[in-house]
């Protein structure tokens, strides 16, 4: 028996609410989603659900106090927190790049935490 | 000594949207263009928004902020843009003068056009009026974010938020995953005013209450805020009785933005009432010739890459401006009918395509946005859910404008 439910989209502001039709692990059909990032965003939200991490970490000699950073990909939501307090503390040494790996496989998640921010040497 | 230069372009903030209007003017061919920021980086807000959520509509992925702003920053300088940061534009004339300051002094632009994108500011806690007292430890939720995000500032320990704006909900859990403790949202209208996606993912997601139908009714403490009483509204009315102490160190509001439109005054450019922007036609002109307006100074924008879309065209609208000398008359008036707080443009040339955005009243679901023109409909369409925090954007091709002198858009059936 398949079952219904309705899921927001939290990918973009556009806040699709999502239909979805989905029996088992498995998803027959999704509804009202204004494009496909919806669709590994609404598997992962009824079978596993994920969020991207987004923060700053200090820099040291840099010409900016902070560097913004992420997740290159969703981490389990109830594992968020701990991602955090993982980070506390941890400086990173200036130049950074957009991109530049800052954490590899954080908390043994899979996901890389990336610097989203340039900033040069002071 | 006051230096004098000319440009044939004079872009005004160095936003996402200064920046792709500037950079599609040059493309545009557009031979001087010059960007103007105050601040010492471009990007504006993006800055500061170092969550992830921009760019599904340009770059079908989910950027954050301050990667958003690296592209169109580096398309800035491909394009040979003019960059002047550290330089604030503190007047226009209603002939496209500018005078900046900057480090080097004063200095006046001749432009032959002007592209404002001055963005937004926030609205102050004076202009909500809470009674209480004035102690330190109330702020803006713009404020705490450029300090947590910036420059490395923590602001509290225990956080009241009152206004559900999305400013107020990414940060409601930017200070939960940096440890503070959010007690609670407090919202005085009936539905949130931020995003869903940011009621589920910034609230929900950390078990942190939003009380809606409620208002701060007073701030409490001498140096330093000791709590606030919250109360339940009917209306804008306090409901004698629900009062209640909330114990917290800091109140942080988000209750709106306001373009920053001084400048668009100077120049003699119509302000809408409802927008609080310029009123614009298709081609992003405002009702002085020659200036145009795109991004949060024209409207308050949720996506930006919507921003983004309609700065390109203001950028290229000035580029036509200057080689020309002016632009096709815009004459099909734009009326605002039921379920709409405004629509933008607001009078179109009816010479290509346009997107028309706008803002419903308040929040429904399973009707239409519909288009008509004498009674005749000319588009209809279907939304499965319309909410005042979300822009709707609907595009009239430009076969729809033939034997048109007016459009009226309205929330129907
Ligand atoms: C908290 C928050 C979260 C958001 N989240 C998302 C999201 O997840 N996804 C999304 O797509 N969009 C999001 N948005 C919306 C998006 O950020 C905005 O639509 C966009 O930044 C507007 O760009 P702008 O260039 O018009 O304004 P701004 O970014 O405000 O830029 C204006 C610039 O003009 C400069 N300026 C102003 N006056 C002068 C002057 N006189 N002289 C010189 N320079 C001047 C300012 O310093 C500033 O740099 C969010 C916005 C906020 C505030
Ligand atoms: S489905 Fe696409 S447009 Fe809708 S919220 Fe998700 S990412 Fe945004």
């Amino acid at each position: 028996m398949s079952e219904t439910t309705t899921i927001v989209c939290v990918v973009c502001p556009v806040s699709c609410a999502v239909q979805v039709e989905f029996e088992g692990n498995g998803i027959i059909r999704t509804d009202h989603n204004q494009c496909k990032l919806a669709l590994e965003y609404v598997n992962d939200e009824l079978f596993d659900p994920r969020r991207t991490l987004t923060t700053s970490l200090a820099v040291d000699g840099g010409a900016k106090p902070l560097v913004s950073v992420k997740t290159d990909h969703g981490i389990p939501k109830h594992r968020v927190m701990e991602a955090m307090q993982s980070l506390s503390g941890l400086h990173v040494q200036a130049p950074v790049h957009i991109g530049d790996v800052i954490v590899p496989n954080l908390i043994g998640t899979g996901a890389d935490l990336v610097a989203t921010r340039n900033v040069a040497a002071a | 000594m006051i230096k004098m230069r000319s440009a044939d372009v004079a872009v005004i903030g160095g936003g996402p949207a200064g920046m792709a209007a500037a950079a599609a003017a040059k493309e545009a061919g557009a031979g001087s263009v010059i960007l103007i920021e105050r601040d010492e980086e471009l990007g504006g807000v993006l800055n500061q928004c170092i969550h992830d959520g921009f760019g599904t509509k340009v770059f079908k992925e989910a950027l954050t902020g301050p990667e958003y702003a690296a592209i169109y920053a580096d398309k800035v300088r491909d394009a040979e843009v003019e960059t002047r940061l550290e330089a604030t534009v503190l007047e226009l004339t209603e002939d496209r003068v500018l005078t900046v300051l900057s480090e080097e002094g004063m200095e006046t632009i001749e432009a032959g056009a002007v592209v404002l994108a001055m963005g937004c500011r926030e609205r102050p806690r004076g202009a909500i009026g809470i009674p209480g007292s004035r102690p330190a430890g109330v702020y803006t939720a713009g404020a705490v974010q450029n300090y947590m995000n910036l420059r490395n500032l923590a602001v509290g320990r225990r956080v009241v938020i009152l206004g559900s704006g999305d400013i107020g909900l990414i940060m409601a859990r930017r200070l939960t995953l940096e440890g503070a403790e959010v007690a609670c949202v407090a919202e005085i209208l009936p539905y949130p005013s931020g995003l869903a996606r940011n009621v589920v993912q910034c609230l929900e997601d950390f078990n942190i209450p939003l009380f809606l139908n409620t208002t701060v009714a007073e701030i409490h403490g001498a140096k330093r805020v000791e709590g606030v009483t919250l109360a339940s509204v009917s209306g804008m009315d306090v409901i004698p009785g629900t009062e209640r102490f909330v114990p917290c160190d800091t109140l942080m509001l988000s209750v709106g933005l306001i373009p920053e439109n001084e400048l668009s005054r100077q120049a003699n450019v119509s302000i809408d009432r409802v927008t609080a922007g310029p009123v614009v036609d298709d081609a992003f002109q405002t009702s002085n010739p020659g200036v145009f307006a795109c991004g949060n100074v024209l409207q308050v924008h949720d996506i930006v890459d919507y921003a983004t879309m309609e700065a390109e065209i203001a950028g290229r609208s000035a580029a036509a401006y200057v080689a020309d000398g002016t632009l096709p008359e815009a004459e099909i008036q734009i009326k605002v009918g039921d379920g709409l707080r405004y629509v933008l443009p607001s009078h179109v040339s009816g010479l290509d395509a346009v997107n028309f955005t706008m803002r419903v009243t308040k929040p429904d679901q399973n009707r239409a946005i519909v288009f008509s023109s004498g009674g005749k409909v000319l588009r209809r369409l279907k939304q499965q859910a319309l909410s005042p925090a979300s822009m709707a954007r609907v595009r009239l091709g430009k076969a729809r404008f033939s034997d048109t002198r007016e459009i009226l858009v309205e929330v129907g059936d």
